[in-house]
């Protein structure tokens, strides 16, 4: 299911959120990177129909979004993971997925109970169904989300910031989980987390102050930092310049990788950039501050 | 869309029917009732008694304190979602919000429906020990449908959609007042509802049942329009507008949503 969005507003009061966002989305799984307050979530919750935007336009599947025909139609073949999911405690795994199927529009009780099986061992929750939600770990929340989400196979998955909070433990099973429906699907894949992006996605979009600064493969953000990432090892005091993205004690002295368009040290060497690296390059050079 | 809201009410249903604050404050206001009731009460109604008086007696009592439990136990139900972090999940449903407010409001009825029939039915039992008349429990069935009914529904309206736009902290406080004056201050004392067809408290229902005056049904006072001769055709239309009236806040909260949802 494709997705194309040309000059995208949407305001809040005084506050652009969003600021010309244009992007194209093609199927398979799809990375968004940006900071805190970037207007992730603010795409995200357009594309899943739970805010209208100000001005511009997104086509999803051919269906026109600012239409109130067209979000239903969309709404129809989506499956949304919000950031910080809110579950009704009193009720157990499967009444809240069967509660959100019936919503979603599956009618067939016998269907509609197989997929929710079928979901419950895929996310591993099989063994707590008939648990009430209240006393969930983070984690298993977020499972208990991402079930709901594919609920009805949904064409488009659109899942936002789902691995925040959680230990590294449950980010791999759930980077793994989103890996894994991936296949036929659209998944839009919204985070703050380098990393996950890193596992996951073959393409990304990077978005800063409510615009989108970078969009292609994912080695295009890492060819970013190519030639500006450093490695100095010191007893002193960090580089002065650059970004220190890491610094790891060694007997030698402090190991600091370092992002920098000029050499930041005398004894600095260039080292191979990793995703991440590429990332605050090009964070630099959206927002030099 | 049938489907969808039957969903929503059943779910509704099953998520307050768990509440331990529904039963609990059922269950303490109705015993309060029944022990504090003065003797002018219906435990105190003569042997001989009709069923239907006894019944719409006891109805009438109740009436006039649990819907303040039950309205203080509904007035976030509507909200919370947005409180817990559901709401940009249902919004994001192919489910209309016109279905979302309507499966609410029809699942609280029904959740607050049961322990008011209970009450009831129990206290029908209470009776039939003493009075020995079966048709207690008929009657119980009758007055709940007629005297509390309505008034619940009345309630569970306002209480869902008021948090929308102001507290439900201050709701709950002026929802208190609002009872106290609208249902039980004398209508000789100060302008108020009381004893009007839009009493909620089924003071024309009751009075109908009873085949007299119940509380202030009819008595003069401010909007005397609203103040006709208890009878059938009084209290069918107290539940009429009672009705009419509990559609309003709910045609507000569909379209309150609608729009929150495309701005």
């Amino acid at each position: 299911m494709d997705i194309t969005i040309s000059g995208l507003r949407r305001r809040f009061g005084r506050v652009e959120a969003l600021r010309g966002v244009d992007l194209e989305v093609p199927g398979g799984m799809f990375g968004l990177l940006g900071t805190n307050g970037a207007g992730k979530t603010t795409l995200m919750r357009i594309l899943a129909g739970v805010l209208s935007p100000t001005g511009g336009r997104v086509l999803v599947g051919g269906h026109d979004l600012t239409t109130r025909a067209g979000r239903l139609a969309v709404q129809r073949r989506l499956g949304y993971l919000p950031q910080d999911l809110g579950l009704y405690p009193d009720l157990t795994t499967r009444e809240f997925l069967d509660y959100i199927g019936l919503l979603k529009g599956l009618d067939d009780d016998s269907a509609r109970r197989r997929q929710i099986g079928e979901l419950l061992d895929m996310v591993g929750l099989a063994d707590v169904a008939g648990r009430r939600l209240k006393g969930f770990s983070g984690g298993m929340r977020r499972r208990v989300g991402i079930a709901q989400a594919l609920l009805g196979d949904p064409a488009l998955v659109v899942v936002d910031e789902p691995t925040a909070g959680l230990d590294p433990e449950e980010r791999i099973r759930f980077r793994t989980l989103l890996a894994q429906i991936a296949g036929h699907r659209t998944v839009l894949l919204s985070t703050h987390i380098v990393e996950d992006v890193a596992q996951t996605c073959q393409e990304a979009a990077v978005m800063a102050a409510g615009r989108v600064i970078f969009t292609g493969p994912v080695t295009g953000i890492i060819g970013r930092a190519r030639g500006a990432t450093w490695e100095v090892v010191t007893q002193g005091p960090p580089p002065a310049t650059g970004v220190v993205v890491s610094a790891v004690g060694g007997p030698d002295g402090t190991h600091y990788r370092v992002v920098s368009p000029a050499k930041p040290d005398p004894a600095a060497v260039p080292v191979q950039p990793s995703l991440e690296e590429g990332y605050v390059a090009l964070m630099r050079e959206a927002v030099p501050s | 869309m049938r489907s969808r809201l039957s969903a929503v009410c059943r779910y509704e249903f099953r998520m307050q029917i768990r509440k331990r604050s529904l039963w609990v404050s059922t269950a303490g206001l109705a015993m309060l009732i029944a022990v504090a009731q003065g003797d002018r009460g219906p435990r105190y109604l003569p042997a001989g008694t009709s069923a239907a008086e006894v019944m719409a007696s006891w109805a009438l009592l109740f009436s006039m304190l649990l819907p303040i439990g039950f309205g203080m136990v509904l007035a976030d139900r509507l909200v919370r979602d947005h409180r817990i972090g559901a709401a940009p999940l249902l919004a994001s449903l192919p489910t209309r919000p016109g279905a979302l407010v309507a499966g609410k409001y029809a699942g609280s009825v029904a959740a607050t429906a049961v322990p008011g029939l209970l009450v009831l039915l129990v206290t029908a039992g209470g009776e039939f020990a003493h009075r020995g008349d079966v048709a207690l429990f008929g009657w119980a069935f009758v007055a709940f449908a007629v005297v509390l009914l309505p008034g619940l529904a009345f309630v569970a309206a306002f209480a869902l959609v008021c948090p929308m736009v102001i507290s439900a902290p201050l709701f709950r406080v002026l929802f208190a007042g609002y009872w106290f004056w609208g249902n039980m201050l004398g209508p000789n004392y100060l302008p108020s509802l009381t004893g009007t067809l839009l009493t909620p408290i089924g003071d024309y229902p009751a009075s109908w049942l009873m085949g007299g005056k119940a509380l202030y049904a009819g008595d003069s006072g401010w909007l005397p329009f609203l103040r006709p001769e208890p009878g059938g055709g009084a209290a069918l239309l107290s539940v009429v507008l009672l009705t009419v009236l509990a559609s309003l806040p709910l045609a507000f909260a569909g379209s309150l949503m609608t729009r929150r949802t495309s701005s």
